[in-house]
C-alpha cells in the first residue's frame, strides 16, 4: 500500500468511525534477527510476513491458496492479523526474553520465527511455559521437534528430511537412467551445521550401500581450499556432497577447476549453494551443480498461487521469493488458517486447530505434499525438492512430476 | 600418494604462500618501522580488490593492467591514513599504545562497513580476464595461470622492496627504524619517512590484492582470513624483515597444504600455529628478526 492509499483509507476509517462490532485484532509475534550478524536474513524475513498479512487482511483478487480470499479471518468476524516484530539479534537469550515480552506485554496469541535453530530452541521453551503455540517457519535442526514439546509446530522440513530427499533422488535417477550412484564424497565445514549434515549423509549413504570415498571436514572460511580440492580429485566420487556457506562454496569450485577437476555431480545441502551471491561469485563454474531446496519457484503449473504471491512479494521487497521467504509466508498463512478454524484467538483453541491441520500441497506455494503435523508437531508432508543450476538459474529436477527440465546426470558416463 | 600428488600439494602451498608473503610484507614494513600494528591491513587488501572489481565492472579492464593504478592508489591511501590518523594517534601523550590499536582497529571496521554499504554484502568475482580459468599441466601437476602470475608479481614486488632497501631512502628508513629521535638530528624528516613507509606497506598489500582478485572472490570480509595469517607470518619471519616475510609466507603456505593433505583439513591452522609456537620457543625474535 503506498502512502496515498494509506492516507485515503485512514481518512475513510475516520469518516466511517469504528463500528461497535469490529472484531479485535489477533496479535501474532514474529521473532527474527533484525540487527547483528544475521540481520540480512532477518530483515529479508520482515517483508514475507507483511505480504502474508496483506494477503490475509487486505482486499484483493482471490489467490488460489490457503487464506487467499483476503478480508481478514471470516470465522472471527473479519478480524485482522496484527504482526508485532521482535529482534532476537541472533542471540538465543535475547530471543527468549523477546518471546516472553511478546506474550506478556503485547498479548501475542502465537509466535512465529526465527531463522536460526538456536533461537528457535529458546523461543519454544518460553511458548511451552506460557502455553502459546510456536510455529517454526524456517528452523531446520532435526533436534527441535524431538524435545516432547506440546506447543511446538514446524511447517518446514528439517535437515534429515532434506538429506532423505537427496538419497531418494539418487535412487530415482539411478533407476531412470541405469547409472547409479556408487560412491560419494562428503565435504563439510567444521561447524554444527556441517557436522550434523554430514552425520545424516554418512548414515544414509551407508544404508543405501554407497561407498564414502572421501570424508573431508574442513576449516570454514580458510583462505585456500586447494589441498581439499586435491583430495576430492583423488577420490573422484560419483557425487560430491558439500555442506558449506557461500564463500567456501565459491572457493572450492574455483579450487577444483584450477587443478583441472570437473566433478561428475555435486549435490549440496543448500546453504551457500542456494544463494544469488554464490551464483554471481562462482559464475559458470556453478553450472550443473545440484542442491536441495524447500521451494520451487518454477513449479507454477502445479502451484498456481506462486505467480500472484511472488508479484506481491516483489512489489514489497523488489526480489523474487526464495527458499526462506516462501517458507515464512507459508508459516504465517498456516497459522492464520488455524486461528480461523479455531474460531477463537485463545491459544489452546489455536493449538487444537493446528493439530487438526490438513492442507493439500496445491493450496500452498510450496512444492510439498501438504501440511499435516505429527504428534511431535513436525509437518510430515513437507517434502523437499532438488534443483540444478542451468543457465545461471535454479531449475527443479525432482520430484520428477514437478520437474521443469531433465536433470543433467553425468554419473556413470 | 603419487609423486605428482605430492608435487601438486607442494605447488598449491607455494602459490598461496607467496601471496601470504606479500600481504605480510606490508604489515612487517610498517611494524618494523614504527612499532604500529596495522589492524586494518586485511581491509586495505580488500579495498584493492574492490578497486579492481569496480573498474573492471565499468569497462572490463583486465586486472593485470590495473596493477600499477591500484598500487599507486593504495600507496596514496597509505600516506593519507598516516597523515590523517596515525600521526595524530602518535602525538597523544596518554595511553599511546591503546590509541594506536584502536585507531587501526576502528579503521578496519569502518572500511568493511563502508564497502558493505557501497557494494553490498554479496560476493563478487572477476571473470573473463586474460588468465581467468587457464591452467597448464606439467607432468600431472596442474598450475593455474592466475596464481602463477600472482606468484611472479609477488616475487617481483619483493625484489622491488629489497631494492628500495639499498637506496638512500632505504637507508633513511633503516635509520629511522633504529632510532627515530636521532634521525632528526641528521636532517631526516621522520614524518615523511613514516608516511612513505605507510604508502609502501599499503602499496605492497594492494599489489597482493590486485593479483588475488584475479582468482579469488571479492567480499567485505575477505581481508579478515588473510590478516590472521599475515600476523603469524610477520611474527614467524621476524618483525620488520622483508626476507623473513618471504620465507615465512612460503613456509606457512606449505605447512597449511601438507597439514590438510596428510592430516585433517580442518586442522590446517593448527599445523600453522604449531610451527609458529615451535619457532617462538626456539627463536622468539622470529626466523630473520634482528631485535
Amino acid at each position: 500500500m503506498n502512502r496515498r492509499a494509506l492516507m485515503l483509507s485512514a481518512g475513510a476509517l475516520a469518516l466511517s468511525g469504528r463500528t461497535a462490532h469490529a472484531a479485535d485484532d489477533v496479535v501474532i509475534g514474529v521473532v527474527y534477527p533484525l540487527t547483528g550478524n544475521g540481520a540480512a536474513v532477518g530483515l529479508d524475513a520482515k517483508a514475507p510476513y507483511e505480504v502474508a498479512a496483506d494477503i490475509i487482511n487486505g482486499t484483493h483478487a482471490p489467490i488460489p491458496m490457503l487464506m487467499g480470499a483476503g478480508g481478514g479471518l471470516p470465522k472471527l468476524g473479519g478480524a485482522k492479523i496484527k504482526l508485532v516484530f521482535a529482534d532476537s539479534q541472533g542471540d538465543p537469550q535475547k530471543a527468549r526474553a523477546e518471546a516472553e515480552r511478546l506474550i506478556t506485554q503485547d498479548k501475542a496469541v502465537a509466535i512465529v520465527g526465527s531463522y536460526t535453530s538456536a533461537t528457535g530452541a529458546t523461543i519454544s521453551q518460553v511458548t511451552e511455559r506460557y502455553e502459546v503455540p510456536y510455529l517454526a517457519a524456517d528452523n531446520s535442526s532435526p533436534s527441535l521437534h524431538t524435545r516432547g514439546l506440546k506447543w511446538f509446530f514446524r511447517t518446514s522440513p528439517h535437515d534429515e528430511m532434506f538429506t532423505q530427499g537427496m538419497f531418494e533422488f539418487f535412487a530415482g535417477i539411478g533407476a531412470k537412467t541405469g547409472r547409479r550412484v556408487q560412491t560419494v564424497a562428503l565435504f563439510y565445514e567444521d561447524s554444527i551445521f556441517g557436522t550434523d549434515s554430514s552425520n545424516v549423509q554418512r548414515k544414509l549413504a551407508e544404508a543405501a550401500g554407497m561407498k564414502i570415498v572421501a570424508d573431508i571436514r574442513y576449516r570454514a572460511a580458510s583462505p585456500s581450499l586447494s589441498t581439499e580440492a586435491q583430495k576430492l580429485k583423488s577420490a573422484n566420487a560419483d557425487v560430491i556432497m558439500p555442506s558449506s556457506y557461500t564463500s567456501d562454496a565459491i572457493l572450492i569450485l574455483k579450487a577444483m577447476a584450477e587443478i583441472g577437476y570437473k566433478p561428475k555431480a555435486i549435490m549440496a545441502q543448500a546453504a551457500g549453494f542456494q544463494e544469488s551471491a554464490f551464483l554471481q561469485g562462482a559464475g559458470a563454474l556453478a553450472e550443473g551443480a545440484m542442491s536441495r531446496s524447500s521451494f520451487a519457484g518454477d513449479a507454477i503449473k502445479s502451484r498456481p498461487a506462486i505467480v500472484p504471491v511472488n508479484a506481491l512479494y516483489k512489489a514489497h521487497n523488489n526480489k523474487d521469493m526464495n527458499d526462506n521467504t516462501s517458507r515464512q509466508i507459508t508459516a504465517m498463512l498456516t497459522m492464520a488458517d488455524a486461528i480461523n478454524r479455531a474460531g477463537s484467538a485463545k491459544p489452546d483453541a489455536i493449538r487444537l486447530a493446528l493439530i487438526a491441520t490438513d492442507v493439500p500441497g496445491d493450496q500452498t506455494i510450496m512444492p510439498w505434499k501438504g501440511i499435516k503435523f505429527d504428534a511431535t508437531g513436525q509437518n510430515t508432508l513437507g517434502t523437499p525438492v532438488m534443483q540444478q543450476i542451468s543457465g545461471g538459474v535454479y531449475k527443479t529436477i525432482w520430484p520428477f512430476e514437478l520437474a521443469v527440465m531433465e536433470p543433467g546426470w553425468n554419473v556413470g558416463q | 600418494m603419487t609423486a605428482a600428488h605430492l608435487l601438486q600439494v607442494a605447488a598449491g602451498g607455494l602459490l598461496m604462500g607467496l601471496v601470504y608473503a606479500l600481504v605480510a610484507a606490508g604489515l612487517s614494513l610498517i611494524f618494523g618501522l614504527m612499532d604500529v600494528v596495522n589492524f586494518a591491513h586485511g581491509e586495505l587488501m580488500m579495498l584493492a580488490m574492490y578497486a579492481v572489481f569496480a573498474i573492471w565492472a565499468i569497462n572490463g579492464t583486465d586486472p593485470l593492467l590495473l596493477l600499477p593504478i591500484v598500487a599507486v592508489l593504495l600507496f596514496g591511501i597509505g600516506i593519507a591514513i598516516y597523515h590523517g590518523l596515525i600521526a595524530r594517534a602518535l602525538s597523544v601523550q596518554f595511553n599511546r599504545g591503546m590509541v594506536q590499536i584502536f585507531v587501526t582497529f576502528g579503521l578496519a571496521i569502518f572500511i568493511r562497513g563502508a564497502c558493505q554499504f557501497v557494494w553490498g554484502g554479496d560476493f563478487k568475482s572477476i571473470t573473463g580476464h586474460w588468465l581467468a580459468g587457464r591452467t597448464i599441466e606439467l607432468g600431472g601437476v596442474f598450475l593455474p595461470l592466475p596464481q602463477m602470475a600472482a606468484s611472479a608479481i609477488c616475487l617481483a614486488a619483493f625484489a622491488g622492496l629489497l631494492a628500495i632497501g639499498r637506496t638512500e631512502f632505504g637507508r633513511a628508513l633503516e635509520a629511522t627504524r633504529e632510532d627515530r629521535d636521532a634521525v632528526a638530528l641528521i636532517g631526516i624528516d621522520r614524518n615523511r619517512i613514516f608516511a612513505l613507509g605507510w604508502g609502501l606497506g599499503a602499496g605492497a598489500v594492494g599489489v597482493a590484492g590486485v593479483m588475488l582478485a584475479g582468482f579469488y572472490y571479492v567480499g567485505p570480509n575477505v581481508g579478515a582470513s588473510f590478516a590472521v595469517i599475515a600476523y603469524v607470518t610477520v611474527a614467524l619471519g621476524g618483525f620488520g624483515s622483508m626476507l623473513g616475510a618471504l620465507v615465512a609466507g612460503i613456509l606457512i603456505g606449505e605447512v597449511e597444504a601438507f597439514t590438510a593433505a596428510f592430516w585433517e583439513p580442518s586442522l590446517k591452522q593448527v599445523g600453522v600455529f604449531a610451527v609458529y609456537l615451535a619457532v617462538l620457543m626456539l627463536r622468539p625474535r622470529g626466523l630473520f628478526g634482528r631485535l
